[in-house]
């Protein structure tokens, strides 16, 4: 079953084009990578998906219903879909229980106590530990910090995850325990879409990789398939990135 | 003996009278000043330029001018309100149209992915400003709002021009009765000071209190 479907979508910034005409579909349970290299249009695709950013063209699906149809209910269709984002936007006002509070309180109209309960679950379930729950997003390292956003995200029940480099913004070391979060949430069943440069990362949890270049989408398939492309643009790309030689990891 | 029972009994309605009115103008000038930081930003068109044309036109013109268009003014088109009323409803406008600057720089201030975050999880427009933006806007935009109402404490002396039985008013005519000029102002002074070092201590309070934590504890 199809949660997440895009078709034809293009996108431009006065003169430049920086999708053209990406098309994706995403089944239910499914992990896929989109990788590429920097300006290849992968977060704007990513922004999209949810009208973050408007397409010029094109049409997007989520489960269903069509997010892009000008009679759509936006801000509903929105809370089907968990985002996080790469530049740790957690709500600096609120304690890290509050961000995952106030989505449920707020958006969902929960009760403050069952909001509270579904957000403690929510922060065990990503490895933040009781004594970080009354921090500020401030006094949290950006491992936490970005935990704290995928729990915000994963609090209101999404049907799919989407993740913009979500470990761009942080240290080396701070990134092993962002990716590790994702990949259980994966490996539990959360659709995931994920724009992540960690080639070693995409090959462990990915049931597909998509290769984006230019605003287009120029290859794609599994990791194995991957690892032995025919196509050389992919090829390419693939042997800039983490040391790779001849698109395997050495 | 006299002059001073009568002067400090007198001072103390006019303290009472000063007090009723900053105590009452400065809430509804944040919340004017809020109300109109926030159209100034976020009203499109219509209420937006209606914020702009609002704060453009009290901050464009002298506090005075304000009161006496409201007291004297509003009578000629049938709107007749009392000194002390006139004096709020001036009051609140004047501090209303500066606080909507600090309150719209502070908006502005606030980092888009805060707003896009907001947007992610399903907020309205309307949410997303009420429990995201403003509150964080409303912390940076304090300092300013404190030292409006400051100045207020100050200006409003000014409703005397207008018959309001103030502090001043009452310095100015035991000035004229006793012509103890060092002795009736330099209490007024005090008083004044008194009253502004006490509302700058109750916003430090406040900003301490609204206060985000900015490093590990």
């Amino acid at each position: 079953m199809i949660v997440l479907r895009a078709e034809d979508v293009w996108k431009r910034y006065d003169d430049t084009i920086v999708l053209r005409g990406v098309s994706l579909n995403l089944k239910k349970g499914e992990t896929k990578v989109i990788m590429g290299p920097s300006g290849a249009g992968k977060t704007t695709f990513l922004k999209c998906l949810n009208l973050l950013v408007k397409p010029d063209k094109g049409r997007i699906w989520i489960d269903g219903e069509e997010i892009t149809s000008p009679k759509a209910d936006i801000t509903r269709l929105r809370q089907k879909i968990g985002f996080v984002f790469q530049e740790l936007n957690l709500f600096h006002h609120l304690t890290a229980i509050g961000n995952v509070m106030i989505g449920l309180t707020k958006v969902k109209g929960m009760s403050k106590s069952d909001a509270l309960k579904k957000a403690k679950e929510t922060l065990k379930r990503v490895h933040i530990e009781e004594e970080l729950w009354r921090k500020y997003p401030a006094q949290l390292s950006g491992g936490q910090k970005q935990r704290v956003a995928i729990a915000r995200a994963l609090a209101m029940d999404p049907i799919v995850m989407l993740y913009d480099e979500p470990t761009s913004a942080l240290d080396p070391g701070l990134s092993s325990e962002v990716l590790l979060v994702i990949k259980e949430l994966s490996e539990r069943g959360i659709t995931s879409l994920i724009v992540t440069h960690e080639l070693g990362f995409a090959y462990e949890v990915a049931d597909e990789i998509v290769v984006m270049n230019r605003g287009r989408i120029i290859g794609g398939g599994s990791p194995e398939e991957l690892r032995n492309a025919k196509n050389d643009e992919v090829r390419n790309l693939l042997n800039k990135w983490n040391g790779l030689k001849d698109g395997v990891l050495v | 003996m006299e002059f001073w029972s009568e002067y400090l009994s007198s001072l103390l309605m006019g303290f009472l009278t000063t007090s009723e009115l900053v105590a009452i103008s400065a809430p509804l000038g944040i919340i004017l000043g809020i109300a109109l930081g926030a159209s100034r930003v976020y009203g499109g068109i219509i209420l937006g330029s209606f914020a702009r044309g609002f704060s453009a036109l009290f901050r464009g013109f002298p506090l005075i001018v304000t009161l006496f268009l409201v007291f004297f003014g509003l009578p000629e088109i049938g709107i007749y309100l009392p000194p002390v009323t006139s004096a709020i409803l001036s009051f609140s406008l004047c501090s209303g149209a500066y606080i909507s600057e600090y309150v719209r720089g502070a908006i502005m201030s606030i980092d888009q992915g805060q707003s896009l975050a907001a947007k992610a999880i399903g907020m309205t427009k309307l949410q997303e400003v009420l429990y995201i933006i403003l509150p964080q806007a409303i912390r940076r935009a304090i300092y300013g709002i404190s030292n409006e109402i400051v100045y207020m404490i100050q200006y409003s002396s000014l409703a005397f021009a207008i018959g309001v039985q103030e502090m001043y008013s009452v310095a100015r005519t035991y000035n004229s009765l006793y012509f103890k000029s060092l002795e009736i102002f330099s209490l007024l002074a005090v008083i004044y000071l008194v009253l502004t070092a006490l509302t700058t201590l109750f916003f430090k309070g406040l900003i301490r209190k609204l206060e985000i934590p900015s490093k590990a504890e």
